[in-house]
């Protein structure tokens, strides 16, 4: 038994390293995918001395594609490693930051700076847009904590409250395109897709750093969501307390996402989707399945944003649009596949 | 002194009373106490309260010490407690459940020692073969035995198993309560079960409390408490106790008693 145990976790960390493996091809497609005609060596050749590109290269990769690269990976990561959490303390295959209300919150916040905050602001005005969504998304995870310890916690009055929560941002952000010009409208609609390319490197900096800083609570945790995989009155059983661990997961959980969708837009999908295949490939072991999902979440959205680009060539089609076209059947896919299992 | 001492427990869910002053027969270590009664009798509740899941008030010592004089800690540490439903149906292994479960709960066991006890533990119970296959793979049956394995994995002094057998068919639910009586004197711990069979509850319990919505009818040695009058009063039916022939007595039921129209 012991033998074919660490067998079985030898084996996900090899499954682990190839996911990271080809995170890193995924990488240099989506850096090498574009209308610059930059080769792959090319790319290779810039990132280990920038010097050797010429200007042109050189800005082109590092200013424009390498900062839209790292920010798939980082928002994909944080949408993985929230999803996972998420489904994990709620108990539920369907759970994700999206129902949670949050990036719905986001998407308020944004129009709110879209409509509301003067395009003459200059700077301002882009400052403003990701700070708003960031608040919103805030209010909204802080709105979930609140009613959770006002209800004690129950896993079901979270999910449907979330889901309350999801649809009052939506009707928010309704309410805003109504009153809003219909050149305000197509921003909100466009941001709502979501999409990667507005990201620069202070954006990379600020989404990664707070990956960086959640990751360490998330591993803290892992057995106790392994143990918590065997149902709730299981976990309570061994005198688990549940709802303290649920809300602490869901502080974590709301602030990171906040983080990852306030500048990229609500990005559909990825939070969902990434811990399932991670599980499929991992298992429910989370020693592996945390860090495996934050890895299958930035390999999806690495993987969307190379083909946001190679689909059309010279257009760059907004990633959200490709995360919810794949994510729809896979989707689908999984709770055929999956038949009874939670 | 006696191990585990339990008196006038009271509990309310919300304005309603559930448990109306339920004392139990004081319990040696070894004992194996039956808890019977029909559906909603208060069994789980009275099981959860031992837990130190459920407010109560009322007396629950522990070889002198009052329940309420421990850390929620330090009472969980001594307690095994396997609820009524077993571990969902997740992709989670059995090995991987109770692994994650000794580490979750901080047990100070190495690596080497913890492997031992999850072996032994799943030789046991049947589960060496399916120590590493999904959860959702296996019949009911045997999820209700990965829920005993996680209940005994820090082998507790006080185990509480709320009907751990009403999975099972006739064979494994002898392994499961010939495990918990070995457990129990082996390890010189008390054992407190529901158990709804009570052919099985008089062969494994030396001490057995009938309760009747929240109350305690009967409490004591098994010949004591399995008389015809407290079936006929607690199950509604019309039974006869007879001395069986493994020496253990015998429940033949006659018919059910009709209700007064």
């Amino acid at each position: 038994m012991e033998r074919e145990f660490r067998q079985l976790a030898l084996r996900r960390l090899l499954m682990m390293l190839a996911l990271l493996l080809a995170l890193v091809v995924s990488l240099l497609l989506d850096l090498q995918a574009g209308p610059a005609n930059l080769s792959l060596l090319q790319i290779m050749q810039g990132l280990w001395e920038p010097q050797a590109l010429e200007l042109r290269h050189r800005i082109i990769l590092l200013d424009v594609r390498l900062p839209d690269a790292l920010i798939a990976l980082a928002v994909g990561a944080a949408l993985g490693l929230s999803g996972i959490e998420t489904q994990t303390v709620l108990n539920n295959p369907l759970a994700s930051p999206y129902t949670l209300g949050v990036s719905a919150f986001a998407g308020f916040g944004a129009s709110i700076a879209i409509v509301l905050v003067p395009a003459s602001l200059g700077w301002g005005h882009a400052v403003m847009l990701p700070l708003l969504a960031l608040a919103s998304a805030l209010v909204c995870g802080a709105l979930v904590l609140l009613f959770s310890q006002l209800t004690g916690g129950a896993r079901e009055s979270v999910i449907l409250f979330g889901m309350a929560l999801f649809f009052l941002g939506t009707a928010l952000t309704s309410a805003m395109q109504y009153i809003a010009t219909s050149e305000a409208v197509d921003q909100i609609v466009f941001w709502t897709i979501g999409d990667l390319t507005r990201a620069g490197w202070p954006e990379v900096i600020i989404v990664s750093l707070c990956f960086v800083l959640v990751l360490p609570f998330s591993l803290r945790h892992v057995w106790v969501l392994t143990l918590i995989r065997a149902g709730e009155e299981q976990a309570r059983s061994l005198g688990l307390d549940m709802n303290r661990i649920r809300m602490w997961v869901l502080l974590r959980v709301s602030i990171l996402c906040a983080f990852a969708v306030c500048f990229v837009g609500a990005i559909g999908f990825v939070g969902l989707i990434g811990p399932h295949i991670a599980r499929i490939l991992l298992g429910e072991d989370h020693r592996f399945l945390v860090p495996g999902a934050a890895l299958c979440g930035a390999l999806i959205l690495s993987l969307a944003s190379f083909l946001s680009k190679a689909i059309l060539p010279g257009v760059i089609i907004p990633v959200g649009i490709i995360t919810s076209l794949v994510g729809v059947p896979v989707f689908l896919a999984l709770i055929i596949g999956q038949g009874r299992r939670i | 002194m006696s191990g585990l001492q339990v008196s006038d427990i009271q509990v309310f869910y919300g304005r309603t009373q559930r448990l109306f002053g339920a004392s139990l027969p004081d319990l040696q270590p070894g004992d194996v106490l039956g808890l019977l009664g029909a559906n909603a009798a208060g069994k789980s509740t009275l099981m959860r309260t031992l837990a130190g899941q459920q407010p109560y008030q009322g007396r629950i010592r522990f070889y002198g010490q009052d329940q309420r004089q421990r850390s929620q800690r330090e009472w969980l540490a001594l307690v095994g407690f396997m609820p009524q439903t077993p571990p969902q149906e997740s992709a989670l292994r059995p090995y991987e459940l109770l692994w994650s479960a000794a580490r979750a709960l901080g047990m100070a066991l190495s690596d080497s020692a913890l492997t031992a006890r999850i072996e032994s533990l799943l030789q046991r119970l049947g589960l060496a073969e399916y120590a590493l296959a999904p959860l959702y793979s296996l019949s009911g049956g045997k999820r209700q035995l990965v829920g005993l394995a996680l209940a005994l994995i820090r082998e507790p002094q006080l185990l509480l198993l709320d009907e751990p057998t009403s999975a099972l068919d006739l064979h494994w639910r002898m392994i499961v309560l010939d495990l918990v009586q070995e457990k129990v004197q082996a390890e010189g711990a008390i054992a407190v079960a529901s158990i709804h069979d009570l052919d099985l509850a008089a062969r494994y319990c030396n001490k057995l409390v009938m309760l009747e919505q929240g109350r305690v009818v009967a409490a004591g040695p098994v010949r004591d408490v399995l008389t015809p009058a407290n079936i006929a009063r607690v199950f509604k039916v019309e039974a006869q106790v007879v001395p069986g022939a493994l020496g253990y007595p015998q429940v033949q039921v006659v018919r059910p008693i009709r209700h007064p129209v």
